[in-house]
């Protein structure tokens, strides 16, 4: 394949020219209630080639007949000349490497059979389907490992091999007219040995739904709110994560001006960054999808703005360096600026001294979701708690919150000790490419008051 | 490639089908109002499955040749559950325009004048403009061992523009999307430049939001919200898994008597329209709810079965996964007779679709944030807006940020107090302006 590659770019015009081929061997499985709803194995191949030539835009072709790469060289080559631009793309310097970066595959999941893989995941799922009240169940496994070429012609020349494991449930309870549920979520870039003893996840998802048939909605209203690690990973994920993201900025005047390095974005206790290097986690590789190491990124130190994501256009258009955040879901896309995993440092305070001076507030824990819309959030907790007279009280349901992200951010006013990386599947969406492998990381963190809509007053 | 496949599967078990695609797509996008880059990609795949001791497996490829395809179908056969799957036979194909020759042999010049007309026409102070255009021909192959065949072209074109404005750290972004088998023609492109501008120019003035529970418009954009929940509880699945909440309602009046929901895979030119679904089921028009009752659920061919109902035609496959549930075009309406061409070139309309009439405090919603998390099949939502005006004394004031819009549309629908008379397609959606009374709306 090597030789494919170089091949290739050697009968290229272009004056710069990428080509990615991804070989992934994958499988799923899924159970509905307690019936298995499919066990399959699937093989997917295909390339990619992105061309430059110089004054002009990019020229990029995709394709699964690997018979097809030289044409396809040629083709993202004609399609680059057809884009004439006044002002040049340029792409900032990234050491070319050559290197076989081979993950841990821990477990190689491809030598374990599909029954096994079935076996499993009908445990976990059957652990759900034992809880009293839970009417239906999804559960889903899904593994894969990517043999991975990356090959440049300015002689980085990567060969990779990319693991790859979720677990997923969705618990359904049901009575009378009243439906809830639980969700549990488990990524990892990590082989079989790391899909065992998740019986007691896919459980307390299960209880949890079954839980919140008798709880109440959360009055809507404005409130102090802890958010527990996993709300407070995805809050800083879609409310802060997108907006770091350069492709957002760099070619726009004013949205620079509102990203300006060195602006306040939140309290000194805040300090947030991107990792895509932190080992075994659902967004890290060793190299992106541009050939650029990834690396820790610090995005907000004490509550300044200190840094931002970057592909190799972005930042020299900016004048920065690369961070190693171009990636691409899969060969039939181009890279683009995306988070790894993302995180807010640790704080000072244990998690009761969060709550301990709260006489009235909510306590969110584990996301359903969350979306962006540029200044705007909403993202959905699983489930919460009332807090009242420093104490967690009654459990409440349809805890959605909803805000301006610079207010809230701003409003981030403690954050606790007790870091942790979410191992959750799923994954970002972005410019038509999703899932992307991301996680998240955080403490418990307060913010002095947000908007928990739920049951917004009439 | 899919004959000896079948061939060779039809040796192996009872029964088999397999779905061939080849996409060809070509695209082109503007960023900033210039343009940036130019893509092809190729990619062909092949669904296979098979049915053997009354057992189905699924496996898929996207590689050139078949190689272990049957052998992996069989080992996810030897997992499965049985089912009394019945492959349907010969299959007579209704007609329906699904492919287009001006669009499958427009030349790259042709697809980026659109992006430099809309540029050009789009382009205001202090706005960043960015269109992204998409055109794609389709072959696709089904075959079973029962005897139905079916191959069938298609074209998809896309032509999306988005407007972004940053004053300070207020931002509007204002989006829309011409979808047609065929390629825009100039009421097209009109009728998205006048659509922009009726969004964009009010938007500019941001006004306090109401709150309280008022009228809301939603335009043919903002509907999301209010249509997923229906959309799932109409899936022939949730009904088999009992957590449809219109389970054992067929035939009762649950919605305002002028609401209907048809699924139409016939409506000509539009991408997601096929003469056979990718099961080998004929096509056809299906009602869903017809004057407030409800009609029917949807099936594929595994949930008909283990449902003991019929296949409505609509399974739908990717190269990877086994079939599943998916609606081909909702057409949704006053009546039951809105179908796609009447949405063509009716671009001019106002905004709210001339719903405003008599509101003296309301909100006109045309996006927003996070619909489809939570707890969906109840029919709850809670969205803040992403972008949203204010009605005061029958007109649009400005825009509204920082409120959110709450209900149940179960009790929603009961009552629709107007439809709009800008019914229009988004995406596989047709559908007017709809206005609803009594929506929470608070501010924060």
């Amino acid at each position: 394949m090597k030789d494919r590659l170089a091949a290739a770019l050697k009968s290229s015009r272009a004056d710069y020219t990428e080509i990615r081929v991804e070989h992934t061997w994958s499988t799923a499985v899924t159970f509905r209630g307690a019936r298995l709803e499919s066990a399959t194995a699937n093989e997917d191949l295909g390339g990619f080639v992105r061309a430059l030539v110089r004054g002009c835009g990019w020229g990029i072709a995709a394709f699964t007949s690997l018979d097809r790469l030289p044409a396809m060289v040629a083709r993202a080559g004609e399609l680059s000349r057809a884009v004439r631009l006044d002002e040049p793309i340029a792409r900032a310097p990234v050491a070319p490497a050559v290197t076989d970066a081979l993950l841990d595959l821990d477990g190689d999941v491809r030598g374990i059979s599909l029954a096994e893989k079935k076996r499993l995941l009908e445990g976990y799922n059957g652990e759900m389907l034992a809880v009293p009240g839970v009417v239906d169940t999804t559960a889903g496994y899904h593994d894969e490992v990517t043999e991975y070429w990356y090959a440049n012609s300015e002689g980085t020349l990567l060969y990779e091999l990319r693991p790859e494991v979720t677990l997923s449930g969705t618990a359904i309870a049901r009575r009378n007219g009243t439906i809830e549920k639980g969700l549990e979520s488990v990524g990892l870039r990590r082989g079989w040995n790391a899909v065992h003893d998740h019986a007691a996840g896919f459980r307390e998802a299960a209880r949890r739904a079954a839980a919140l048939l008798e709880a109440p909605t959360v009055k809507g209203g404005t409130y102090p709110v802890i958010l527990d690690n996993e709300m407070a990973g995805v809050f800083i994920h879609e409310a802060f994560g997108h907006l770091s993201e350069a492709d957002f900025v760099y070619e726009n005047q004013q949205a620079r001006d509102m990203m300006t390095l060195g602006r306040r974005f939140g309290r000194p206790v805040l300090n947030v960054g991107d990792h895509g290097a932190a080992p075994g986690l659902r967004g890290t590789l060793p190299f992106d999808d541009e050939g650029t190491p990834t690396q820790d990124t610090p995005l907000i130190k004490e509550g300044v703005l200190v840094g931002r994501l970057h592909s190799r256009e972005t930042a020299a258009k900016l004048g920065e360096r690369p961070t190693g955040n171009a990636r691409a879901i899969s060969y039939r896309h181009p890279p683009i600026v995306r988070m790894t995993n993302t995180y807010i440092a640790n704080g000072q305070e244990s998690v009761a001294d969060l709550i301990g001076d709260i006489k009235l507030g909510v306590y969110a824990c584990s996301a359903f979701g969350g979306q962006t819309l540029l200044e705007n959030f909403s993202f959905t907790a699983a489930y919460g708690h009332m807090v009242r007279d420093g104490k967690i009280a009654e459990l409440v349901k349809d805890v959605v919150l909803a805000g301006n992200l610079f207010q809230t951010l701003d409003r981030i006013e403690r954050i606790a000790n007790d870091f942790q990386w979410n191992q959750m599947g799923g994954g970002c969406g972005k410019g038509g490419q999703f899932p992307l492998p991301v996680t998240e990381g955080a403490p418990h963190v307060r913010i002095e008051a947000a908007l928990v809509g739920g049951d917004v007053p009439a | 490639m899919i004959e000896q496949v079948i061939k060779a599967a039809g040796a192996r078990g009872e029964g088999a089908d397999a779905l061939w695609h080849r996409v060809e797509r070509t695209s082109v996008s503007f960023e900033s109002g210039r343009l940036k880059a130019c893509g092809v990609s190729e990619e062909a795949g092949l669904n296979l499955r098979i049915l053997k001791d009354g057992r189905v497996g699924i496996a898929g490829t996207t590689a050139d040749r078949p190689g272990d395809l049957l052998e992996r179908a069989v080992a996810s056969a030897a997992l499965g559950e049985s089912v009394p799957l019945v492959f349907p036979s010969t299959t007579r194909l209704p007609n329906t325009t699904t492919f287009s020759a001006a669009a499958a042999e427009a030349s790259l010049d042709r697809l980026t004048a659109f992006g430099t007309e809309l540029v050009d026409r789009l382009s205001r102070e202090g706005c960043q403009v960015n269109v992204g255009i998409e055109r794609e021909t389709i072959e696709t192959r089904f075959l079973n061992t029962a005897g139905a065949q079916a191959a069938y072209p298609a074209t998809a074109v896309s032509v999306g523009v988005d407007l972004a404005r940053f004053a300070g750290d207020d931002v509007l972004m204002v989006y829309d999307v011409y979808s047609g088998s065929d390629l825009p023609g100039p009421e097209d492109l009109d009728a998205l430049v006048a659509s922009i501008d009726r969004r964009y120019d009010p938007a500019l003035r941001v006004v306090d939001p109401p709150d309280g529970s008022l009228p809301v418009v939603f335009t043919p954009s903002g509907w999301g919200a209010v249509l997923l929940p229906l959309e799932q509880a109409l899936s022939g699945k949730a009904v088999l898994q009992g957590v449809s909440p219109l389970a054992d309602k067929v035939g009762q009046r649950l919605f305002d008597e002028r609401f209907s929901i048809v699924d139409d895979p016939l409506a000509p030119g539009r991408p997601a329209s096929r003469p056979v679904d990718d099961e080998g089921v004929a096509s056809k028009t299906l009602p869903l709810i017809a004057d407030g009752v409800v009609r029917h659920f949807v099936y594929d061919l595994e949930t008909a079965a283990r449902a003991k109902a019929i296949s409505t035609g609509h399974g739908v496959r990717g190269t990877f996964s086994k079939p599943r549930i998916g609606y081909s075009n909702l057409v949704i309406g006053p009546t039951q007779t809105g179908k796609g061409e009447e949405g063509r070139g009716k671009g001019q309309a106002s905004l709210g679709g001339g719903l405003l009439g008599g509101i003296e405090n309301g909100l006109v919603v045309d996006d927003l944030i996070g619909v489809g998390q939570g707890n969906v099949m109840s029919g709850a939502f809670s969205h803040p807006v992403a972008l949203a005006y204010r009605i005061q004394n029958s007109e649009v004031t400005g825009r509204v940020k920082d409120a959110a819009v709450a209900g149940n549309v179960y009790e929603l629908l009961k009552r629709i107090a107007g439809f709009g008379d800008d019914g229009r397609w988004m995406g596989n959606r047709w559908a007017p302006s709809l206005l609803l009374e009594g929506v929470s709306v608070a501010r924060r």
